[in-house]
């Protein structure tokens, strides 16, 4: 059976038999004892698949709250994350806001990673290492580098551009990016400049009504990295494994194989994945925590497995020319990129297909 | 599709002169459905479209994800160069035929029964309702802009258009009633989404009464005309840093709301007040109106009634 890599069963139901012990004397023992206990059965659930019967002793069976608990709890822990992360004003909003989050991904969804016959995937990834580049030149948010490639995703299956207009379209993708997120706009001059004219400023302006016509201005999305780091905080994830998650996330920007996955799938795996590379040391609170972020991803196990293979061979061969690789191999991404670890990476993830 | 104004949209005809500029009826030959196209001309510079108009149209696009069923479907944009200044940004909306204007003049003698009223409200107020959650202004809501199917189902349109027309709109002189709009508009003061609720109050009182309800000539004339209902507010509730001040109007007390809208019940009256409240802040939000015991009879007084149930049961329609 294909192991997806959430946990390891074993210490997790040995923790789940001692948190169960625990379970009882007052009111809010007792609920608290259900939510652990809960958290354990859906973190066991997910990795052993064992029948819930065997999982739940006799003694909690046919508590109703029990079934409920486990939503109530992921959704507290995602609102205070929403909250911690400055995603929402509002806490009453908050849930609603993860819901219409996991909604919108899936409304622009590009069934193939079919490229136009001329335009290969080792092209698409040179395209979008010189839009990283030019997005850190700029020094615009990490969301705006996001949108830019869903953007650029997009354009490339509906508008028909000339190999010679690739450029273009990248550049017109970051800046319409940037207008819907950024506050300082540079100058259309300037970028033409970073395009060594080949381009002029009209050409530019006249992609930008090209390209947002053919989206039909539909410019809304949900970056992976806003998942990322809400899955990151639920699951009390370390600062090293949220900057390796955030890295390899990143490098999915350029697999033109990952554009039909959901951005939840996307980070759900990056996360799995720094996990998997960085091997900390497991704590009770940090596996049961764990367990619980993950278990949004019930369901789509063999999507993340199948993104993480796609992201460690990517890591295994990232070199220093890669823009992204620079990036996350300053200090202040504590050089993430450079970690041994990425090199056997892909041995590490086994011989699942 | 990047014609689609040319190509794909045939114009039928000219359907109103619009606030903001002409409005064709145009059949879309890929369907054979008539649509209304709304051309807005945006200023550009050599930086292209405007930052302001590249997000609002996001937003209406963010909002037609959702499928209301009160607000009218955008089903289309796109935007055409038409000089070096300016770019026209075509909005392509479903046609529906008839608006709450002509749906009030075509109804039978004694007009609408209050449980048509009570419907039309509800559906009005669940659109709303959505857009302010959506932080989303209207501005501009009044009987022509509230269309009514032939179903009798009540779609909102031109919402949110006032901050794309305000921002870049290529000035052209034009007239916009007056009558809906609430005091702290007419008064130039700061305002919020309590202007679409006052707005909603002017259009309940005038589906009772099948005429509008203030009908001022100029700005003073219209805040006079409302005092004379609601009578002049306070010292208190005058709003700071305003020109106009509250000796410039008589100091008349409110009236009974029923010698305006005597057709209306005591519930409804009572919900009417709420909305035409003089200050903004103590107006009533469209989600509490829904809440309001003014909906809660017959089919709903069964279920406890909260905000939510309301807006779901009249998204469901």
């Amino acid at each position: 059976m294909a192991r997806t890599g959430f946990c390891d069963s074993k210490p997790l139901l040995d923790l789940h038999m001692k948190e169960r012990r625990l379970s009882a004397q007052t009111t809010e023992g007792v609920i608290m004892g259900f939510h652990e206990d809960n958290r354990m059965g859906s973190a066991a659930d997910e990795c052993v698949a064992a029948p819930p019967a065997l999982l739940y002793p006799h003694s909690l069976q046919g508590l109703p709250s029990l079934q409920t608990l486990v939503p109530s709890l992921l959704r507290h822990e995602v609102e205070t994350a929403l909250e911690k992360l400055s995603l929402i004003w509002d806490r009453p909003y908050a849930w609603d806001m993860f819901l219409d989050m996991m909604r919108t991904q899936t409304q622009t969804p590009l069934s193939n990673a079919d490229l136009p016959h001329y335009f290969t995937n080792a092209a698409r990834a040179i395209l979008v290492d010189w839009i990283i580049q030019v997005h850190e030149l700029m020094q615009f948010q990490e969301e705006t580098l996001y949108l830019a490639i869903h953007l650029l995703n997009r354009s490339l299956r509906q508008l028909k551009v000339s190999t010679a207009n690739l450029q273009l379209l990248g550049m017109v993708c970051l800046f319409i990016a940037a207008k819907k997120e950024e506050s300082l706009l540079p100058e259309v001059s300037g970028l033409c400049s970073l395009m060594d004219h080949a381009y002029a400023k009209h050409q530019l302006l006249r992609m930008e009504r090209k390209v947002l016509c053919t989206l039909k201005f539909d410019l809304s999305h949900c970056p992976a990295l806003h998942f990322l780091l809400i899955f990151a905080s639920v699951a009390r994830c370390s600062a090293m494994v949220v900057w390796m998650a955030r890295y390899l996330l990143e490098l999915s920007l350029l697999e033109g194989q990952c554009v039909v996955f959901l951005p939840v799938q996307l980070a759900g795996a990056a996360l799995c994945l720094a996990r998997r590379v960085l091997q900390e040391p497991p704590t009770p609170e940090g596996e049961a925590a764990w367990c619980l972020a993950s278990s949004i991803h019930v369901g789509s196990e063999t999507a993340l497995l199948r993104i993480m293979q796609i992201l460690a061979s990517a890591a295994a061969e990232a070199h220093e020319t890669c823009a992204t690789f620079i990036k996350f191999s300053s200090p202040e991404t504590m050089h993430v990129s450079r970690h041994p670890g990425l090199k056997n990476t892909v041995a590490l993830l086994g011989v699942c297909s | 599709m990047a014609h689609c104004t040319s190509l794909q949209y045939e114009p039928v005809a000219e359907i109103g002169g619009g606030a903001y500029g002409t409005v064709y009826k145009a059949r879309d030959t890929e369907s054979g459905k008539f649509v209304a196209l709304k051309n807005v001309r945006v200023q550009t510079d050599q930086n292209g479209l405007p930052v302001s108009t590249v997000r609002e149209v996001a937003l209406l696009r963010r909002l037609e994800q959702f499928d209301h069923p009160n607000l009218v479907r955008l089903m289309d944009v796109c935007a055409t160069q038409r000089s070096d200044q300016e770019t026209k940004v075509t909005l392509v909306f479903e046609h529906v035929d008839q608006d709450l204007k002509t749906y009030l003049d075509r109804a039978p003698a004694p007009g609408l029964s209050p449980d048509r009223v009570k419907d039309l409200m509800r559906q009005l107020l669940c659109g709303l309702a959505f857009l302010h959650s959506n932080h989303v202004m209207h501005r501009d809501l009044k009987p022509e802009n509230i269309l009514v199917t032939s179903q009798g189902q009540v779609k909102l349109a031109d919402f949110g258009l006032a901050k794309i027309y305000s921002c870049h709109m290529a000035l052209t002189p034009v007239v916009v009633t007056l009558w809906y709009r609430p005091p702290e508009v007419l008064l130039q003061s700061t305002y919020a989404t309590p202007v679409d609720i006052w707005s909603t109050g002017c259009i309940f009182a005038e589906m009772f009464r099948r005429k509008p309800l203030f009908c001022g000539e100029s700005e003073m004339d219209q805040l006079g005309k409302i005092f004379e209902v609601i009578g002049l507010p306070p010292e208190e509730e005058w709003p700071a840093g305003v020109t106009v001040t509250r000796k410039n109007f008589a100091p008349v007390k409110s009236r009974p709301i029923t010698d305006f809208v005597p057709e209306i019940n005591e519930q409804g009256a009572k919900l009417l007040l709420q909305m035409l409240t003089f200050d903004p802040l103590k107006r009533i939000s469209a989600l509490n109106a829904l809440d309001h015991p003014y909906f809660h009879d017959e089919e709903t007084s069964t279920l406890t009634n909260s905000s939510s149930q309301a807006v779901e049961k009249c998204s469901r329609k």
